[in-house]
């Protein structure tokens, strides 16, 4: 099988921030921070959030289920340590604002896990039926690792009204800064690999791949490499994708992989593709082989103040600031604590918000790198310029949606297809006029959404 | 250790690139067109380029007093108006008359509406229009080139007015299509209109200049290439077809695309992205409608130019051009 290293399957629009990635690229996963305090939010995926299993005071070991719900989508949580619930209550939550989490006090020999899990010798996919894996998936808590959280179970489960065909699992990493998924394909190749198989066989896939940017060469090479010594019996492709963001966006990616456009309003199942991110193909993989939930997850501490940035095996309820702290701190430069990259992700204003199963990333930027898009400069009239519809991966209208969103005129807005904005901040990321797009999206998405609850 | 953390929406981080970017790129872009002018026209070149922007920009300041917005002068836009007004106009015009056209064009061209991205017209071709309205002998009356010696004329006018002055290119081809011949001459300035060593509006009358800018400005993106070439396109399409219908009176499409202010309009003024549409086809049409104007009030018309009125009747037209294409989503229409 011959890869190409450089990828000319891509996606119109986009943009090509400063990567970054050199900071972390380099550091293989470590353990993280010795869990002390963890606190485990009830919420951590797209769709129903958790009943609490446990009360104040109960004993927990570690990757017990602490949190569940009935509902189909959703995912159940799990203690990545052993000891006691200290409190139920409310936790700073990165999407929701507050949410309820379960604090538990880890016991002093409380079982540290390590980023140890080996695919076994003796894998055998035939041990596995696809109900099973289904099973696991859920019974794990796994969700998209990737960002949004969509639990995995749901993406796999076979439904006979959208049969899947394609398989992509996603190492795109396009945000600028993390390298979290490219260590996971570089150290954990072998998980994924039987990740990918697992969730090929669960959703009844035919055609799978991986589908890689080019500004990881290492990572095509290696994951080519273990493909190829494995005899690669599921014929899974590896596909060089151009390094450009969003390219890791599910449906960019679709779009680059298999040409194919994922319909306004509908999610990628519904033209029968699976997209996994490989933190949750390697997730799959434990979940499925060896029966460990979903507990630990690698998350890259990253930015120029941070004093050691790297890649760290964290359990999932870490609090940022002992996150930051295992760190060892930042320098003075630092002004901005945001979960996720730069372009995607959500600016913390509480350094005990707790990590959670899509926490990628802890990105600190500085007051010059931040001063630049929101404080030095201040917002000019939109000129027209036009250079935000350039980029719009979703081929919108950005400043028309925006500027309907200003002067309240929602309908309009809606006309300009605003439900189909997925934030990815291109259009923000471009203004001359230093006019917060994406923002403006935001909101207007927020009221559309509160006005259809009232009519309700 | 983590003091006054800071949260925004994302995204954190923002290309360097502001207004005043943009504007400064557009006034580079316009620099070989002010040395040709200054080669050309020397000391005219110079007192009507300081003139209009010094008023353009005094006018906005002032506006911006009166309706107590706080200053707009960095972004620049006001200096660009400037440039583009002066180069529209005859290099020989007296300062009195530049003066009130940049008064004109900024506060009821632009501030009325609201300032920078607020206006429907093109402040530029506003203020130039309303000179033209207003002293017509002045805006028609053109300069000999310093660098041609005032006793060699290559064009002969109707040489009456004064030793210094001559008719534009399009002005002697109006009379040839009036008289039904001579349009020969005409042709055989291309070479002329190419370096601009020839009469006409300041800035228009170097073909060459212009193209030198606008690859600047193209190299930076600072426009896209639709607009200038649905304009040229257009353009030169009508001039073939007037041409192979009647070569004898109509001037080569060639000529036609290198004289007066299509390259200027094309390049500089039809690219204005205030005024044109946000669209990629709302963009062809836009250019290919004041291609085709500009050509149909050349030939069909009275006025020997019709760039300015071309685009102002375009800029009219933006907004329901910008409505008639909408952008479809790259996943359909779908709603969800």
């Amino acid at each position: 099988m011959v890869v190409a290293l450089t990828g000319k399957h891509t996606f119109p629009g986009g943009i090509h921030p400063p990567q970054k990635k050199a900071l972390t690229r380099d550091s293989q996963i470590q353990p993280g921070p010795a869990a002390k305090q963890i606190s485990v939010l009830l919420g951590q995926h797209i769709g129903a959030i958790c009943q609490p299993l446990v009360k104040k005071g109960d004993a927990v070991e570690a990757g017990q289920r602490i949190g569940d719900c009935d509902a189909f989508v959703s995912a159940p949580v799990h203690s990545p340590v052993s000891g006691k619930v200290k409190e139920i209550g409310l936790r700073s939550h990165a999407v929701l604002g507050r949410a309820q989490a379960i604090t538990i006090e880890a016991d002093e020999n409380s079982p540290e896990k390590q980023p140890s899990f080996q695919v076994p010798a003796d894998f055998d996919l035939s041990k596995y039926s696809a109900e099973q894996i289904c099973e696991a998936s859920r019974a794990g808590g796994l969700v998209g690792m990737g960002g949004a959280g969509f639990p995995t179970r749901v993406k796999l489960e076979p439904n006979p009204q959208m049969p899947k065909d394609n398989l992509i699992i996603n190492g795109c990493e396009c945000e600028p800064y993390i390298t979290c998924d490219y260590r996971i394909m570089l150290e954990w190749t072998s998980q994924i690999i039987a990740g990918l198989r697992l969730a090929k066989k669960a959703s009844g896939c035919s055609q799978a791949f991986i589908a890689i940017e080019d500004n990881k060469p290492k990572a095509i090479e290696v994951v080519r490499a273990a493909l190829e010594s494995s005899g690669n019996p599921d014929q899974v492709k590896v596909i060089a994708v151009k390094t450009k963001y969003p390219q890791g966006g599910e449906r960019q990616l679709i779009k680059a992989v298999l040409k194919k456009s994922v319909p306004s309003g509908s999610i990628p199942p519904m033209i029968g593709v699976v997209v996994l991110n490989v933190a949750t193909a390697a997730a799959l993989a434990e979940a499925v082989i060896v029966d460990v939930p979903l507990t630990h997850r690698v998350v890259t501490v990253t930015g120029e103040p941070v004093v050691r940035p790297g890649n760290y095996y964290v359990p999932i309820g870490t609090s940022v600031g002992d996150l930051i702290e295992f760190c060892g701190g930042v320098t003075q430069s630092a002004a901005k604590v945001v979960l996720g990259g730069p372009m995607m992700g959500i600016a913390i204003a509480d350094l005990e918000t707790p990590t959670t199963k899509t926490t990628n990333a802890v990105t600190i930027l500085t007051k010059e790198q931040i001063g630049r898009a929101k404080f030095d400069r201040r917002e000019t009239p939109c000129i027209r310029c036009g250079r935000c519809l350039e980029v719009c991966p979703e081929n919108l209208n950005p400043t028309r949606i925006a500027h309907a969103v200003k002067h309240d005129l929602l309908d309009v807005a809606e006309r300009y297809y605003m439900s189909a904005c997925m934030e990815c901040g291109c259009c923000s990321y471009v203004c001359p006029a230093n006019i917060e797009i994406t923002g403006f999206i935001k909101t207007g998405k927020i009221f559309v959404a509160r006005q259809k609850k009232r009519m309700a | 250790m983590l003091k006054n953390i800071t949260v925004s929406s994302a995204p954190h981080v923002s290309k360097p690139l502001s207004t005043r970017g943009v504007m400064l790129d557009v006034i580079i872009g316009l620099a070989p067109a002010m040395l040709a002018a200054g080669y050309y026209f020397r000391i005219h070149a110079i007192v009507l380029i300081a003139t209009c922007v010094v008023s353009c920009a005094g006018t906005e300041w002032l506006c911006n007093l009166i309706r107590k917005k706080s200053n707009s002068l960095d972004d620049l836009s006001a200096v660009v108006t400037g440039i583009i007004l002066a180069f529209s106009l005859p290099p020989a015009l007296p300062v009195w008359a530049a003066i009130i056209g940049s008064v004109f064009c900024i506060a009821i061209g632009k501030m009325v509406f609201g300032g920078l991205g607020a206006n429907i017209f093109n402040p530029a071709m506003v203020g130039r229009t309303f000179l033209t309205a207003s002293f017509g002998m002045l805006m028609t009356t053109w300069m000999v080139p310093a660098t041609i010696d005032a006793e060699v004329r290559t064009i002969a006018a109707d040489n009456t007015v004064d030793a210094r002055t001559q008719a534009t290119p399009l002005a002697y081809s109006k009379q040839a299509l009036k008289a039904r011949t001579g349009a020969e001459a005409v042709n055989e300035q291309l070479g002329a209109a190419f370096t601009g060593e020839i009469g006409g509006c300041l800035g228009e009358t170097s073909a060459l200049a212009l193209i030198a800018g606008v690859v600047y400005l193209l190299i930076r993106r600072t426009i896209n290439f639709h607009i200038p070439l649905a304009v040229l396109l257009s353009a030169f399409a009508f001039g073939s077809v007037t041409y192979l219908i009647d070569s004898e009176s109509s001037i080569s499409p060639l000529t036609h695309l290198c004289s007066g202010g299509l390259l200027m309009c094309a390049f500089f003024i039809a690219t204005d992205p205030v005024t044109a549409p946000l669209t990629r086809r709302g963009m062809w049409v836009f250019g290919i409608g004041v291609g085709a104007i500009t050509m149909l009030i050349r030939i069909v018309g009275e006025y020997p130019e019709g760039v300015m009125y071309s685009v102002l009747l375009m800029n009219a037209v933006t907004p329901l051009i910008d409505r008639f294409y909408k952008r479809i989503p790259a996943g359909g229409k779908a709603s969800g």
